[in-house]
């Protein structure tokens, strides 16, 4: 069985756990990239706490992630328990709704910055010449964080929709026509019906969505480089600047070990919910 | 095939002592011994520019070597490190200039190239205050690609038409933007959406043309904290022209393109903008009825009396350490040094290999077509060679001081900070990485 299992062990040890192990040991070194590592002990992770950005960074981080376990998730349920009581036309709007996560996160992140929030050549100046004074959200750093989220949102909310569909389509329909049978609304079905029907489901992908916060990076670095004035850089995009703008990898390295830490937590929530889970199967 | 456990005991140091033996250099299927270059972005012009005026003529000019161009794109640098370090990057090994080259320098990656510059006698040919960016611990390790210099463009039918003369100090200045805002009329096109070191060519000109350069090269030494008031001033000042609009409403969302045609269109009346403008073609500078003109930027400062220049090296060229062709790669410099190669790259791709050699321009660039471009190569050589120039933060900082000199004076111009606490922090990071050897190289200044 352990041959069967080799190939798939391999990989990971290659390419994921040697990384992981040398990224560790990368946050203990002072190093350039090119010269000889030398030792530094915590010196990187003190250098870190005191700057202030790697503080708004995780704040932007925790916010991104309040973000994505409410917003898309509210969205999602709500338009995969619509496709579920109303099915016609549900081929069609799940098409609509998953084409967005087909599209590339650079084509998305061009296609808002240019064509949507531009005050030159987008919808915000189009609503401006019709005397809507909008300013662009990307330029402001109390709002930027947000107009990426947004897009991301725009990319994301499809998918989960779609899976939340999947699973609840798994619930048994008798369940389902006797809840209506008795007079409950779309709220009641969704509280008591549909979303304790699709937990295991609703569980994973608000664990993955934690993980995936904490690592989120492409449409950041594409549509506002973590900018202006820091307002929507985020862990990610900070060990990015520090790898390869600044040639500070012990400290990119220190980044990312936090960055991983929140993930760890994340899934070892997600492995305990198994094990109580298969227990309670048992 | 099965392999047995002691084949593949023996097989496993067999292959680590294969990588790490001496490579032999790769050859031609003429015989020829191929030199490998990796060029970061060129768009499809400037690929065509670099196939007609490098890669064909050298090929063709003699029969011992073959020179093989990769377009490795925006990641060029990050790749190159990773691969110098792995022994198997290109032979020639170009960076984004001195700031970049440090590291590598500092870490024995790239060949001292003092053997060569003494047979070619490029020592005599360059500009010393070029030259000299490549030195580190007294050896040469690179050759400066080009100069360049941040420079006044402006709109000088714009200028005529509200009878504006351009202006010669910080009150001229003001007077002419403060005018221009009554008007409606932008009076910076500046834009950093697709490229946030706009920033730091800002900064260079504050830096400058207000501290002046004198407090510059002091600061860069060592002798002068970043927070002394010539340069709480500058950072101040940058501030009250951001916040009374002179760098336009957009400038968080205009590209560089955007913010550069509303001067070349007259809705902008200049820009600080560096001399790589003239290879850009949209902007239309190389026609005889172009609107646009350009100066050095005067002083913004008692400080700084005139005009003044900012030496800068976009890029520098390298012998990879692991390069089994040497030779080659020094053949490819001494090419690039001919004057066909100098007059026809000028011509097709302006100031992006404008070299900075003593016995080629500026009388070389007569003829290109190209008056504005002709005259501010000829000014800035002239100014390089006399010693009198300023310096910019992307060729003389250290990564990461110059890493958050980018991105915190935004969080200046945005009320996030105050210049004292931008420019504390810059002093910590500047302090931190001049004690660990950091800090480019600074020229000699001439007598």
């Amino acid at each position: 069985m352990w041959l069967f299992a080799l190939p798939a062990v391999l990989i990971n040890v290659v390419i994921i756990l040697i990384p992981a192990l040398l990224t560790f040991a990368a946050a203990f070194v002072v190093w350039d990239g090119v010269g000889v590592p030398v030792w530094a002990g915590f010196a990187n992770f003190q250098r870190m706490s005191d700057d202030p950005v790697f503080w708004s960074s995780l704040g932007n981080n925790l916010v991104w992630t309040l973000i994505f376990l409410t917003v898309p998730v509210i969205m999602a349920l709500v338009m995969a328990a619509a496709l579920l009581v109303a099915p016609k036309g549900r081929l069609v709007v799940q098409c609509i709704i998953f084409l967005p996560r087909i599209l590339a996160v650079a084509v998305i992140g061009r296609i808002f910055q240019g064509m949507i929030f531009s005050p030159v050549t987008g919808v915000v100046a189009w609503l401006n010449e019709r005397g809507f004074s909008i300013a662009d959200p990307l330029a402001d750093p109390d709002r930027s964080l947000y107009a990426v989220a947004a897009v991301d949102i725009w990319h994301w909310w499809g998918f989960l929709a779609v899976v939340f569909l999947a699973a609840m389509r798994q619930i048994s329909i008798d369940q389902i026509e006797a809840a209506r049978l008795d007079g409950a609304g779309f709220f009641t079905l969704m509280r008591y019906v549909l979303l304790p029907g699709i937990q295991p489901t609703l569980a994973l992908m608000m664990i993955l969505t934690v993980i995936w916060s904490f690592q989120v990076f492409e449409f950041i670095y594409i549509v506002t480089r973590g900018g202006p004035a820091y307002g929507s850089e985020v862990l990610a995009t900070l060990a990015y600047r520090h790898a390869f703008f600044e040639g500070d990898i012990g400290q990119a390295a220190a980044v990312s070990c936090v960055m991983s830490l929140f993930g760890l937590c994340a899934t070892a929530v997600y492995m305990r919910l198994q094990i109580r889970e298969g227990a309670q199967s048992a | 095939m099965s392999l047995s456990r002691r084949q593949v005991i023996v097989a496993i140091p067999a292959a680590t002592l294969a990588v790490a033996l001496p490579k032999s250099p790769s050859i031609a299927q003429d015989g020829r011994k191929i030199v490998t270059f990796w060029f970061g972005q060129a768009n499809s012009d400037g690929q065509a520019a670099l196939r007609r005026d490098l890669v064909e003529p050298f090929n063709a000019s003699q029969d011992k070597y073959l020179l093989q161009l990769e377009i490795k794109g925006a990641a060029v640098n990050n790749l190159l490190k990773v691969a110098l370090v792995a022994g198997s990057g290109p032979d020639i090994v170009q960076t984004a200039g001195p700031a970049y080259l440090t590291a590598i320098a500092n870490a024995g990656q790239v060949l001292p190239l003092d053997g060569f510059a003494e047979t070619y006698k490029w020592k005599e040919r360059f500009l010393p205050a070029l030259l000299n960016t490549g030195v580190y611990g007294g050896k040469l390790y690179a050759l400066p690609r080009d100069y360049e210099s941040m420079h006044l463009f402006y709109n000088k039918d714009v200028f005529s038409q509200n009878g504006w003369k351009l202006p010669a100090n910080r009150a001229e200045f003001e007077q002419v933007a403060d005018a221009a805002l009554a008007k409606g009329i932008i009076p910076f096109g500046a834009g950093n959406a697709d490229w946030k070191g706009v920033n730091e060519w800002l900064v260079t000109v504050f830096f400058n043309n207000v501290a002046g350069p004198d407090n510059v090269r002091k600061a860069l030494s060592g002798e002068l904290p970043w927070t002394a008031p010539p340069f709480v001033e500058a950072v101040e000042l940058s501030k009250a022209w951001y916040n009374k609009g002179y760098f336009g409403k957009n400038y968080f969302s205009l590209t560089i393109e955007q913010s550069f045609l509303q001067v070349v269109n007259g809705k902008a009346a200049m820009a600080l903008n560096g001399t790589w403008s003239f290879g850009t073609k949209s902007y239309g500078m190389s026609k005889p009825d172009t609107a646009m003109d350009v100066a050095p930027i005067p002083g913004l400062s008692a400080a700084v009396p005139g005009s003044l220049h900012h030496l800068a090296c976009g890029a520098t060229l390298s012998i990879a350490k692991s390069s089994q062709n040497p030779e080659g790669a020094a053949a490819v410099f001494e090419f690039m040094l001919t004057r066909q190669f100098y007059q026809e790259m000028n011509r097709d791709w302006p100031g992006k290999w404008a070299l900075p050699v003593k016995d080629l321009p500026p009388e070389m660039l007569k003829g290109i077509g190209y008056p504005m471009f002709e005259k501010t190569i000829t000014a800035m050589h002239d100014a390089f060679d006399k010693g009198q120039y300023g310096y910019t933060t992307w060729t003389f900082w250290p990564g990461a001081t110059n890493g958050y000199l980018i991105e915190g004076i935004e969080q200046v111009w945005l009320n996030r900070v105050t210049p004292d606490a931008y420019l504390s922090r810059i002093q910590t990071l500047f302090a931190q990485e001049l004690k660990e050897g950091k800090v480019p190289p600074l020229p000699q200044r001439a007598s």
